[in-house]
């Protein structure tokens, strides 16, 4: 009886299983094609969820049977696994063991593979922080490499993240080309066979190649991929800043002539208006949507001030003389006090208060002009003053983007460096450093002389490039390397120099100039 | 090898272990024989407990003294073939299956293969085979009990003494055959794993250096990459090579045929799997004024390991070495050493730092700097000094300044300071610079505003090198010591506990021992955040582990109760056994001998730990109904 009971038992719970799994399979059951019968089926809720998200191992990346292995051995402990790893490769890295940091990286994305933060912050850490540790620059460059390396194995195996992908193109364009051995490094870049494999020689360059892997960061999300939480305008910006950062590199590099001006051509391009090789939209004419939501491009600040000047104009026609009533009004309403602090040129702190509030009470906003007016105007002003409102912010928008990526200073910068003055004068000052290094002064004075003389030129020829306080930090560069050589050869630095205005306006900021005083004058007499 | 702990000579650690031993031992006996004492007074009266008391001990002893070996090895055959039955399949099944993917996870690129292999062996070795120990011991008395086979057992005249004790000699005898055969699996993992050659064809050589009658003399070129890394090789126009060392290790390069149609072949890695003997010595660090200190400059590390010294002052690493004879070292000094860099200006970012290494009297201050290197970070540096040194860069006579009590003390003092002894052209190492078989090996960084740094592992004598195998076989004889620790814990916990809750009970044991340093740091108060109270309390508010908390009543609970609890942490600490300390798996994966001193320290400990657990195991069997 007993044995019978206990066998029936069993039976029942068998078949509670199976009818159990029957909705189980149901939900989950995978997505079918046939090719042969063109019939095909989306398959279980599940497998449709999965798809629509892509959230299915083909979808991500590719396929590591390693690292499912991992998974399934860690018995749903994987996220204890991967912090107690976590934990060791502090520990290591505290401790210097760079062996087992390494292993133990291996491990710990082997157990998370898709957690995209884990592939950049430990690729970060070997490119820029490990790699620092070591004093011999040939290490720090391998250990660079390492952590690049690192991070394309996270993008194969997370194809559809665009930040890894931007990544790869900000530690090879970035970490390669602005750490303070670039030099070398770009050396040592241009020469790892293991790296590039079948990559031209030509094309062997770390801005070059970050550019393309920025170029891919953008295609993904042309394609519907989400940025994350990065700024558009930063994230499209860095495709068209590596051909600046190339054509800088190369004149650096003591290349000038014809192909830099191509290479600066070619980034004038990127940055603004194209036409530019390949997919790749300029950069000004990409559409970037701002935090605030709206959608705008970099190229329109000029298109939208001019309409701007315009729309005011028509709006001053329908409402003539009514700001001007307004704004009076309200001074009068000022207090004396918050009008003594608007006229004080000197203003005390509390002043200072004062005027911010009376200034917020004497703006005069379109809406305030408008309803000023009666009638039928009325209504027509409203309607303008809304739409002025509306270019005016939009116009602010874009200027505060450009101003985040500096759009205006490279936009000039990439078309006053194609010109015959700013390529001679870039070539004439490579030339005195070089013989500056060699301690000929002579010809570095020479090469010195003219080359300040062709900036003179540059700075003629562009109306209004003094006041780019950027080419101004480079000249003021240059010009205390210049007195560098005139002090090395006892010389006194020219009264009537070439560039004095550059000094007037850009040597306070300048590290490392020191105005002459009326004792150094006299010393050096 | 960092190694953060100082490893004691056995002739000064062996008294005062003994002492210790003992003491604990006399505690525990002290407090068992009281429990027994109280729980028969409680029973029978106080008269009685003490005649009862009494008995027990005596005939404890009469159990303990009369052990027959006999018997004792027919109760661990039983144990073996219980365990053969068992456990032992499975564990080695799934050791086979981890060496079989290995591959997946060991990265033979990673900068030291050899290293990370060695690591990944004996580790995975030990895991098995303490968890094999684990369940075997904590289950197998208990199981006994159930199943009641243990009552056949005790039918035959045999004394729980001789159970505990083949239970324990059992176990501890498959342990050490599984450890055996998988010792000798890893072996051939290892060399398999690590095994690679790569090819150099004529192509890949370029010609540099000196021309001599239109025929290129040098040659240069890297080989084919393999396992992530080529090595960078030199061929003279006679067919001498050299091979740069990489990752580790380098190849042997014979060349055949003539110019123009030469042959090149490769051989095997050399270098990577190694016992190097090392000779320590003691550092002290001298500071920027030339006085001597303890301790180096911080340089920021997190890890406060290794102590720096200023470039370009009289600041300097020194290791002092005893026992430095011509017998011993009849060549002169080979030593190798590591250096900490750290630059407070880039200086010139192509080439290292510059150091020199001097050898300097202890008592006569004359000092020979007989080389000059540039450093390399994170890699061994080898320097030879000759028994006669003709090649230096300078000599002087510099002294030490130590801070005493009563002012600066001078060694030599000023009347024995004598300068004419740098004037010699030639320096006999022995006859020199070694006094009564002391001498000193300075360590100076030369460049201003740059840093040098080691710890005192960092520089050793190399002497002639042990065998790799021989090392090999003594890292498993760590995990056999461990094991034999898990047993003796497992079968002690076994006589009293039942099965699961006898496996908890050793598995505590396992993991605290992992601890001890942390658990004796947590009951001294050496570890911020307080003790384990407060640190809850800390981690529910979300407070950091620096600031005080709130005074109140609750903080003087928390504290009263985590100084009770550290109170329990202390003993804890201070009866389990540091497992850590017993493995050997870093001297054998970074290439050092495991030193005889060390094997004998550790073995002793070893046989301290388990005479008492066998013991209380013993006493505990013997109380229960089963083996009366």
């Amino acid at each position: 009886m007993t044995s019978r009971r206990s066998f029936l038992r069993k039976i029942t719970y068998l078949v509670a299983i199976g009818v159990l799994l029957l909705p189980l399979f149901w939900l989950g059951r995978p997505a079918t094609s046939s090719t042969s019968t063109g019939e095909s089926s989306p398959g279980g809720i599940l497998a449709q969820l999965r798809a629509e998200h892509r959230l299915s191992q083909a979808d991500l990346g590719e396929i590591d049977p390693t690292s499912e292995t991992i998974k399934l051995a860690t018995l749903g402990l994987r996220g204890v696994a991967a912090n107690v790893l976590w934990q060791k490769a502090n520990g290591y890295k505290m401790k210097k063991d760079w062996t087992n940091l390494s292993a133990t990286l291996e491990q710990l994305t082997k157990l998370e593979p898709h957690f995209i933060a884990v592939w950049r912050f430990q690729a970060w850490n070997l490119s820029y922080n490990v790699s620092a540790e070591f004093d011999d620059f040939r290490e720090r460059y391998r250990w660079v490499i390492k952590g690049i390396e690192f991070l394309e194995k996270g993008v194969r195996l997370n194809e559809q993240s665009p930040r890894l992908l931007w990544d790869m193109g900000w530690f090879i364009a970035q970490k390669i080309g602005r750490a303070d051995e670039h030099r070398q490094f770009r050396l040592l870049f241009k020469a790892d066979d293991d790296f590039h494999g079948a990559r031209p020689v030509e094309r062997r360059d770390n801005w070059l190649v970050g550019k393309e892997w920025f170029a891919r960061a953008e295609r993904l999300v042309d394609q519907g991929a989400s940025l994350g939480g990065m700024s558009p305008v930063i994230f499209y910006s860095d495709r068209a800043m590596s051909d600046m950062n190339y054509s800088e590199a190369l004149e650096e590099d003591g290349i000038f002539g014809e192909r830099a001006r191509r290479s600066w051509d070619l980034a004038y391009r990127g940055w603004t208006e194209g036409p530019v090789p390949g997919d790749q939209v300029p950069f000004g004419m990409r559409d970037i949507t701002t935090s605030f939501g709206d959608v705008i491009r970099l190229n329109d600040r000029e298109k939208y001030e001019k309409t701007l000047e315009e729309m005011k104009a028509r709006f001053e026609a329908i409402t003539p003389g009514v700001r001007e009533r307004i704004e009076q009004q309200r001074r009068a309403r000022l207090t004396p006090a918050e009008r003594e602090a608007l006229d004080a040129e000197e203003r005390t702190e509390q002043q200072h208060q004062l005027a911010a509030e009376a200034a917020i009470k004497l703006n005069v906003t379109y809406e305030d002009v408008a309803n000023e007016m009666s009638g039928a105007e009325k209504s027509r002003a409203l309607e303008m003053a809304k739409r002025l409102s509306e270019t005016e912010r939009i116009t602010d928008l874009i200027r505060r983007y450009r101003e985040i990526v500096n759009f205006e200073h490279w936009r000039r910068r990439a078309e006053f460096e194609q010109s015959d003055e700013a390529l001679e004068a870039r070539e004439l000052i490579h030339e005195g450093n070089r013989a500056f290094a060699q301690a000929k002064l002579e010809e570095a004075r020479e090469n010195y002389d003219r080359g300040l003389q062709k900036w003179r030129e540059v700075l003629d020829k562009f109306d209004g490039l003094i006041r780019d306080t950027g080419l101004g930090r480079d000249l003021m560069d240059v010009i205390i390397m210049y007195r560098r050589i005139l002090d090395a050869r006892d010389e006194p630095f020219p009264t009537d120099f070439v560039l004095q205005d550059v000094i007037d306006r850009h040597g306070h900021s300048a590290e490392g100039w020191m105005p002459y005083t009326d004792d150094a004058e006299e010393d050096q007499e | 090898m960092p190694i953060e702990y100082e490893l004691p000579q056995i002739i000064e650690w062996l008294p005062g272990a003994l002492v210790y031993w003992a003491a604990v031992v006399a505690s525990l006996t002290a407090a068992g024989l009281l429990v027994g004492f109280l729980v028969a007074a409680l029973e029978r009266g106080p008269v009685v407990a003490v005649g009862k008391t009494l008995r027990t001990v005596q005939s404890g002893l009469a159990d303990l003294v009369r052990i027959s070996p006999r018997r004792v090895w027919a109760l661990a055959r039983l144990a073996l073939k219980e365990s053969i039955r068992r456990w032992i399949v499975v564990v080695f099944a799934v050791f086979i299956l981890i060496l079989l993917f290995a591959g997946w996870f060991l990265d033979p690129g990673s900068p030291e293969p050899g290293r990370l292999y060695l690591s990944f062996v004996l580790t995975a070795t030990s895991y098995l085979v303490l968890l094999l120990a684990l369940f075997l011991s904590a289950f197998s008395l208990p199981i006994d009990i159930r199943s009641r086979t243990l009552y056949t057992v005790v039918t035959k005249p045999v004394r729980p003494s001789e159970v505990v004790l083949g239970r324990i000699v059992g176990f501890a005898i498959i342990g050490t055959g599984l450890l055996v055969v998988m010792g000798a699996i890893s072996y051939v993992f290892v060399i398999q794993g690590l095994s690679h050659s790569h090819t150099l064809v004529e192509e890949d050589l370029t010609s540099f250096g000196p021309v001599l009658e239109g025929q290129p003399r040098l040659f240069t070129g890297r080989t084919t990459r393999v396992n992530d890394h080529r090595h960078q090789v030199f061929v003279d126009s006679e067919g001498e090579t050299h091979v740069e060392a990489e990752r580790g290790h380098w190849h042997t390069l014979t060349v055949s045929g003539s110019e123009g149609d030469r042959r090149f072949e490769m051989g095997p890695p050399e270098g990577m799997l190694q016992a190097r003997v090392p000779v320590y010595g003691k550092i002290r660090y001298r500071d920027r004024d030339g006085m001597d200190t303890r301790e180096g400059i911080n340089v920021g590390d997190e890890w406060m390991y290794r102590g720096y010294i200023q470039g370009m002052s009289p600041a300097a690493l020194i290791w002092t070495f005893d026992n430095v004879t011509k017998e011993r070292f009849p060549d002169g000094l080979s030593l190798e050493f590591l250096l900490g860099v750290f630059r407070t200006h880039k200086g010139d970012i192509e080439t290292g730092v510059m150091g020199s290494l001097s050898v300097r009297n202890p008592v006569t201050g004359l000092i020979v700097e007989v080389e000059v290197f540039e450093s390399k970070e994170f890699t061994a540096n080898r320097l030879k000094v000759p028994a006669t040194i003709t090649k230096f860069a300078t000599r002087d006579v510099v002294q030490q300044k130590i801070e005493a009590p009563t002012g600066v003390e001078l060694i030599p003092s000023a009347a024995d300071y004598n300068p004419t002894l740098a004037e010699q052209r030639e320096f006999d190492l022995f006859d020199d610079l070694v006094a009564d078989g002391k001498v000193e090996l300075w360590i100076r960084c030369l460049e201003p505003g740059q840093y040098f740094g080691a710890a005192e592992p960092d520089l050793y004598l190399r002497a002639a090198d042990a065998s790799f195998l021989l090392n090999f076989v003594k890292g498993y004889f760590g995990i056999w010591l461990q094991m034999v620790l898990v047993v003796g814990f497992g079968v002690m916990f076994s006589t009293f506990l039942s099965g699961s809750v006898a496996m908890i009970a050793t598995l505590g044991a396992l993991v605290g021992g992992f601890f001890v340093q942390f658990m004796s740091d947590l009951a001294t108060g050496n570890v911020h955040g307080g003790g384990p109270v407060e640190a809850l309390v800390r981690l529910v508010k979300q407070e950091n582990l620096l600031s005080d908390l709130d005074p109140g009543v609750g903080t003087t609970v928390v504290e009263m109760s985590d100084q009770v609890l550290q109170g329990g942490l202390w003993v804890m600490s201070s009866l389990l056994p540091s497992f850590g300390r017993f493995s050997y798996a870093d001297y054998v994966a970074y290439g050092f001998d495991v030193s005889p001193q060390l094997l004998a320290i550790r073995t002793l400990t070893v046989v301290g730990f388990v005479l008492p657990t066998f013991m209380v195991g013993y006493f505990f069997l013997k109380t229960r109904e089963v083996a009366r």
